[in-house]
């Protein structure tokens, strides 16, 4: 009697996180399906507007880029001084909130354009040649290093599929798995368009690097449910989760590290990407697939 | 207590142990005082004395080091330039390195400029027809020679390296540069190509040179030029050129570049700035100079020149006798020069010839400097003869070294910051050491075994590569969580711990195909520029599931047991 009356009281409480996870799975799981529903229209629209899902750096359309260290060149100062008329980028490089660098970036590979930037800007700030690194790349080339490196994004998607299949040999799972991996990438992608990051090739690498980061809870998460033989369901996924997020935890506390210190854009891009798919992967991973798991046992268990 | 641990008899643990201590041999960490030498000017005062650059795929330590100059320790850079800056001209000064002792003797440098004026010389010239001596007058351009300062002895140095470990161009600065031939060309063309842009550099002077063929998912192919430390211009410019070099008398092809050239001389006495032409000033309001060097032609092309000019007509011009038609030099299709033929070499099977050329700059100083690069430019294309087709230059980087050490110098700083706040958190949950030291132990010695690897094939160490390291890191922290809670989890049915490492690898081995499958493809995608990157996080992730993660969780099995 005593038992069955905690039970009641718990089942009415109005607010628990906890018995919503886990009773209300399936009503859940709209959110991030609305999440992925909303990215894919959003990058639909962003096509539509600009011509590519991707917002290209210069790596991957061409042009280039001039990086100087220098930490009291002012940027909206060296943007009235340079006078291009092209399109004209200039960023600047920081660690740790301060100034150490500066990055010009232009559209045109022309040379003669470039050496003379490069002198106004040697010549304003009193700096020789070995403080500038200049990189170019053809337009052409760039191109092809974007179908390049889309064509590596969906190769890995695919062989990353196939490892799964075999891995666990049963549709319904798998298909989860590749499912949160596809919504990890579209959603980053388009947050990353949103927040209006223009994508270097070391940026599609990133996205590569979550394809393989992201599955990982993934495959934990699916193991426990589905091999583990201890426990309720839902305690298997509870051990599962607190393996997880600590995994998830302490490689965002370590990109966090290199996003404050590191002010190198590659390296710097290539972090900023993997925090928000990792972001993006905790619900993907912990309702998305949770929910589509607890069905896929409901059902077989019937 | 003097027992071994029983720790350390553990077959996964003993391999770590292994390949830790390889991987500190390949690394090679030493201390050292003095500058390395990074490249040697050809033909430059410490080039004659017998110093050169470093051999191809040399690893950083067989370097040769300056330690002394004129018997003055060198301890670093700043050393050695306070030392160079003091050399005068004509003196000769020692440079003791760690294998050898060289005497240098300095040069001036000299400026030639053309005052504008001309004088008329008699010079005594055998003439065929006659067969005898007759006196002939030449028109000569008076110019005067000014000594501007020491010329640069030649050397390229950097502080002396404390580890085999190679920095990448962005890393330390360089010139990467990406060529696509212009046409589909097969396997064979591609190799010569290599080869002979290999000779071409080694002909500048450059010897450790990173020349690759690489291609893409599309079949497109490419070659990658990689000069690590060096930003010149010129070496863009030389790699860039086909280097088809024509001499042509009324269109007829006399000599072309590589096989008809015997010898090209670099010297002073025959190359150099024009003594008869110099510098003089633009209308423009720039400044260019003259540059020329003397080469050798092979007999069959002297015999080409001498049927060239056999029927050519004498022709009289200020007191001077010429053939009627010029040597036209080509540079890829270019005119370069035209150069007037004295009529006593018509018919002449002549073997040595003057190749000039020109610079400019917006100084005296700088054109000067430009008409000498050209001509070194020239002399290293003209030696080594044209490329089999055109390349396309369709990528330049020239990355700064400044920027690069500051990248450096913050990676290294992230790292570890990013170390110990994993640790902190892992501590923080776990509540115990047991855990957190063999998670840092095992990270620290997955990083020092992935730099072994790269140190042992000589692969160039750079951001990609520095991005990649960071995931393998990364996944393998991941990979440690996954270890102990298993290791600690209630589960009565596999209380067993052996099952229990046994179930964590099941999830730690999907997560590494995965990651590898994913890798895999940028491995050959996009001209191979993301290729270090995969490869590093490939075989970081290999090392990682193989040795470094069996091997922790054997440690922590055995301090938890305890």
């Amino acid at each position: 009697m005593e038992e069955d009356k905690r039970e009641e009281i718990k089942e009415k409480k109005p607010f628990s996180i906890k018995r919503i996870y886990e009773k209300e799975y399936k009503k859940l799981l709209i959110i991030p399906f609305l999440m992925l529903v909303l990215a894919l229209l959003f990058l639909g629209y962003y096509q539509a507007t600009t011509g590519s899902m991707v917002n290209k750096g210069i790596s991957l359309k061409g042009g280039t880029s001039i990086s100087i260290l220098s930490s009291d060149i002012s940027s909206s100062e060296l943007s009235s001084q340079l006078n291009y008329e092209g399109e004209l980028n200039i960023r600047t490089l920081s660690s740790a909130g301060n100034q150490i660098g500066i990055v010009i970036e232009l559209d045109t590979i022309d040379e003669e354009i470039v050496n003379n930037v490069k002198k106004i800007v040697e010549k304003e700030y009193n700096l020789n040649e070995n403080d500038f690194t200049i990189e170019t790349i053809g337009s052409s080339l760039g191109e092809s290093f974007f179908r390049e490196t889309i064509s590596a994004v969906i190769i890995a998607f695919i062989l990353m599929g196939i490892v799964v299949f075999i891995y666990f040999r049963s549709i319904v799972p798998s298909l989860a798995v590749i499912l949160a991996a596809f919504s990890d990438i579209v959603i980053t992608l388009a947050i990353v368009d949103i927040l209006n990051i223009k994508l270097s090739t070391a940026g599609i690498a990133a996205f590569l690097m979550l394809i393989g980061y992201s599955v990982d809870t993934d495959i934990l998460l699916s193991t426990k449910v589905l091999k583990k033989k201890e426990g309720t369901i839902d305690q298997r996924i509870h051990s599962a989760m607190k393996t997880g997020i600590m995994m998830t935890l302490t490689t965002v506390i370590a990109i966090i590290a290199a996003l404050i210190f590191s002010q190198n854009p590659t390296i710097s891009q290539i972090m900023g990407i993997l925090l928000i798919g990792l972001l993006v992967d905790l619900p993907n991973t912990w309702i998305q697939n949770v929910g589509i798991l607890k069905w896929y046992m409901d059902k077989k268990k019937k | 207590m003097i027992k071994i641990p029983k720790i350390f008899k553990n077959i996964r643990v003993i391999i770590l142990i292994l390949a830790i201590i390889l991987a500190v041999l390949a690394i090679k960490p030493v201390s050292q005082d003095g500058v390395a030498i990074r490249f040697v000017e050809k033909d430059s005062a410490a080039n004659l004395a017998g110093i050169d650059s470093p051999e191809k795929n040399s690893r950083p330590l067989d370097h040769e080091i300056i330690t002394h100059i004129n018997g003055q320790s060198v301890k670093n850079i700043e050393d050695y330039f306070l030392l160079i800056e003091e050399i005068e001209i004509n003196r000769t000064i020692r440079i003791s390195t760690n294998d050898n002792s060289y005497s240098i003797k300095t040069l001036p440098k000299v400026m030639i400029e053309y005052t504008g004026n001309t004088t008329t010389e008699i010079k005594e010239v055998f003439d065929e027809k006659t067969n005898s001596t007759i006196n002939k007058t030449f028109e000569i351009n008076e110019t005067i020679e000014t000594i501007i300062g020491v010329a640069e002895i030649g050397l390229t140095v950097y502080n002396a390296p404390q580890n085999n470990l190679k920095k990448g161009l962005d890393l330390q600065g360089g010139v990467r540069v990406l060529l696509q031939p212009e046409e589909q060309v097969n396997e064979d063309v591609l190799n010569r190509i290599v080869e002979n842009l290999d000779q071409r550099l080694n002909a500048f002077g450059l010897n450790d040179v990173v020349i690759r063929k690489s291609g893409d998912l599309s079949g497109n192919r490419f070659i990658l030029v990689e000069i690590a430390g060096l930003q010149k211009k010129e070496i863009e410019e030389l790699i860039g050129s086909q280097g088809k070099f024509e001499a042509k008398i009324d269109n007829n092809t006399v000599f072309t570049g590589g096989e008809d050239i015997k010898n090209i001389c670099r010297t002073a006495d025959c190359s150099g700035i024009d003594p008869n032409q110099g510098c003089g000033k633009l209308e423009s309001g720039g400044y260019s100079c003259k540059f020329f060097f003397g080469i050798g032609l092979s007999a069959k092309a002297a015999l080409r020149q001498s049927e060239a000019t056999k029927n050519l007509d004498v022709l009289t011009e200020n007191g001077q006798q010429y053939l009627s038609s010029n040597i036209d030099l080509f540079l890829d299709g270019q005119e370069v020069n035209s150069l007037r033929i004295g009529s006593e070499l018509k018919g002449r099977a002549e073997t040595q010839i003057q190749i000039s050329g020109v610079g400019s700059g917006d100084s005296r100083e700088e054109a000067m400097s430009d008409a000498l690069a050209n001509m070194k430019k020239l002399q290293a294309i003209i030696q080594t003869g044209s490329l089999p087709v055109k390349l396309n230059i369709v990528k330049a980087d020239n990355l700064s070294p400044i920027l690069g050490k500051e990248f450096l110098r913050t990676a290294l700083l992230t790292g570890l910051i990013a170390l110990i706040s994993v640790g902190i958190v892992i501590l923080i949950r776990y509540r115990t050491l047991k855990i957190v030291i063999p998670v840092i132990i095992s990270s620290l010695s997955e990083l020092v075994i992935l730099l072994g690897v790269s140190a042992m094939f000589g692969t160039n160490l750079d951001l990609a590569a520095i991005a990649g390291i960071i995931i393998v890191v990364g996944t393998g922290v991941d990979h440690l969580i996954v270890i102990a809670d298993e290791l600690l989890s209630k589960d009565s049915i596999t209380s067993n711990l052996k099952e229990k490492i046994k179930s964590a690898f099941f999830i730690i081995m999907a997560a590494f195909f995965t990651t590898f499958v994913a890798m895999l493809p940028l491995v050959f995608a996009g001209a191979g520029i993301l290729r270090g990157f995969a490869l590093t996080t490939i075989y970081g992730v290999s090392i990682g599931v193989l040795i470094t993660r069996p091997a922790y969780a054997v440690i922590v099995e055995y301090l938890l047991k305890k």
